[in-house]
């Protein structure tokens, strides 16, 4: 076996080895830095990933029998997660001085978080996924209930705790109802038989449990409870690696369940995916209008984005399929950037009020101009990444359309939300430029290594908006391994 | 009566069921999390039912993944339910409500 396959998880394996390691020697005032050496590694590994390994279009490379598959995809979503890990650690830096006690706990762990991620891309298996999913749920208990002193953070924790025990359960009986019925636990050999099971009562069943479960993940309708609450208490670089990493690897193991394993009934399920997509958008955008805390609105915004993202998915082609993943990388830019700005701003005022961004256009333009327009981004306007992302999305609907007219309906749906979005949006656009009180108004100075996080967050956002065709012809180019 | 596959899926669906049910109604989080104990061990059950009598050993293998992972959640999820028992004093699902709107 090649071990070069598995090289990008176990280079993170040790990071994460390494950071606990590390605490053990370091005098306790420079324990914090320790997530610079770790996004250095993070850094190093992608870079690693650029150059030493590649993968054919089309191809797929196996390890540990078809359990574990390296094809573009999977490489995709990895240097998406490393990506997003990256400034995730970045961000906790500026996030440690809160925090009292286990710092690199915290290094490690989020590691240990994209240690999954890594692994759900390349999930072959029901058995990979179950543990991949796990990996990454688990370990996430921990992150977002990290500041025990905050009632807050440990009730967002015992939430998602509870939340996410529950849709584990409905995996698990997904899972054994449809290795019961088939026999396999693994994707190719079940997409060979599941063809003659789409009229399987039982087997449906089965898989609407396992897609339940990762419905959880990426926070889509009815399995959306628990997002604006844990967003809300989660420390805040866990908040932005939840609905980044997290809500990523979500989206490809479903992409790979939905379109390796089960192809066929899939396609049977258009329906219910444009049902369960509008009733996302709609419900993420109208709850989030009344929302005051920054966090919480972000949690809303971020279950009607996954309601976009399910757009590509529901339109069961090619084109949706790539739409997704260049949305993902939009989404990657944006919301890291405003996550980045909330951190520094939040450590400062210790509130979460949208009231607490007054100001911010003279205290530092830097963070002004970043969330500004990563918010015009969300909303999807030109010509930031969200604007195409969101408009190959309602274009791989559209092109459906005329076969199930069901698709106009649900294409009507998103752009009412994103017209509702625009309101919530520039709410926080108007706290920020023309608040009339602002009662602190001293400089925040960002440091070197968050300007630069900074920088990377605003020129992707205007490239992926700008120049599209290099993410577009990749992503169609990886989307080949799928049905 | 012969002890069949169907028996063991009637009782792994019942104990899903209850488990389900607990977690539902109940209030105390940690009988609720003994509710989510039970829906795993129900699936346990069913995976083990079906590898056993269709004579394929990957069941049986994939149950020993979700015992370990269920015990790595357990290990987590009362070490979070003590954190909130001693900054609260209570355990009751009603009280987790300081975040609203």
């Amino acid at each position: 076996m090649n071990t070069l396959l598995l090289s990008h998880e176990l280079l993170v394996l040790a990071l994460g080895l390494l950071v606990l390691l590390a605490d053990l020697w370091l005098p306790r005032g420079l324990r914090r830095h320790l997530g610079y050496a770790a996004a250095a590694g993070l850094a190093g590994i992608l870079l690693f990933s650029f150059l030493a390994i590649r993968v054919a279009p089309g191809e797929v490379q196996y390890a540990f029998f078809e359990m574990y598959a390296l094809d573009g995809l999977a490489l995709f979503f990895k240097r998406f997660s490393l990506l997003a890990a990256l400034m995730v650690l970045l961000m906790s830096v500026e996030f440690a001085e809160s925090m009292p006690t286990g710092v690199s706990e915290y290094y490690a762990l989020t590691l240990f978080a994209l240690l999954g991620m890594l692994l759900a891309s390349s999930a072959n298996d029901f058995a990979l996924l179950f543990v991949s999913l796990e990996l990454i749920t688990i370990t996430f208990y921990v992150l977002a209930s990290f500041h025990r002193s905050r009632m807050t953070s440990l009730e967002a924790g015992v939430k998602y705790l509870i939340i996410g025990a529950l849709s584990t359960g409905f995996t698990v009986y997904g899972i054994a109802l449809v290795y019961g019925l088939t026999g396999k636990l693994n994707f190719n050999e079940l997409a060979a038989v599941s063809s003659s099971l789409g009229g399987n009562r039982l087997f449906l069943f089965g898989m609407v449990l396992i897609l339940a479960g990762l419905g959880f993940k990426i926070a889509a309708v009815p399995f959306q409870i628990w997002a604006p609450d844990v967003y809300q208490g989660a420390p805040v670089p866990t908040t932005a690696f939840l609905a980044v990493g997290s809500k990523a690897a979500g989206f490809v193991l479903l992409l790979r369940v939905l379109f390796v394993a089960v192809p066929e009934v899939s396609f049977q399920w258009g329906s219910l995916l444009i049902v369960l997509s509008a009733i996302t958008i709609l419900y993420g955008n109208l709850c989030a209008i009344p929302q005051r805390n920054l966090k919480r609105l972000l949690g809303y915004s971020s279950i009607a984005h996954a309601g976009y993202l399910l757009l590509g998915i529901a339109a069961l082609s090619r084109d949706g399929q790539s739409a997704v993943l260049y949305y993902l990388g939009g989404y990657l830019f944006t919301l890291l950037g405003a996550f980045t700005v909330l951190c520094l701003v939040m450590r400062q005022v210790e509130s979460e009020d949208i009231a607490s961004l007054a100001g911010l256009g003279q205290r530092s333009p830097l963070l002004a101009a970043t969330l500004t327009l990563a918010m015009v981004s969300l909303a999807g306007l030109p010509p930031l990444a969200g604007f195409v992302g969101k408009f190959l999305l309602l274009k791989s609907v559209i092109a459906q359309a005329p076969a199930q007219p069901g698709y106009y309906g649900l294409a009507f749906v998103a752009i009412a939300g994103v017209v509702i979005s625009l309101y919530y949006y520039f709410g926080v656009i108007r706290a920020i430029y023309w608040s009339r009180t602002a009662p602190d108004l001293s400089p925040i100075q960002p440091s070197a290594p968050i300007r630069a996080a900074l920088y990377a967050c605003i020129a992707g956002m205007f490239y992926l908006g700008l120049f599209p065709g290099t993410l577009v012809n990749l992503t169609e180019e990886v989307v080949k391994v799928l049905r | 009566m012969s002890v069949g596959l169907q028996h063991y899926l009637v009782v792994s669906a019942v104990l899903f069921s209850l488990g389900l049910l607990g977690v539902i109604l109940r209030r105390n989080l940690l009988v609720i999390y003994m509710g989510l104990e039970m829906m795993l061990n129900a699936a346990n059950l069913a995976l083990v039912a079906f590898s056993r009598f269709t004579n394929n050993l990957d069941g049986q293998v994939f149950v020993f993944f979700v015992i370990t992972v269920a015990a790595a959640e357990v290990a987590v999820g009362l070490a979070l339910i003590v954190a909130l028992y001693r900054r609260r004093q209570t355990v009751h699902a009603e009280d987790l409500t300081c975040m609203k709107l």
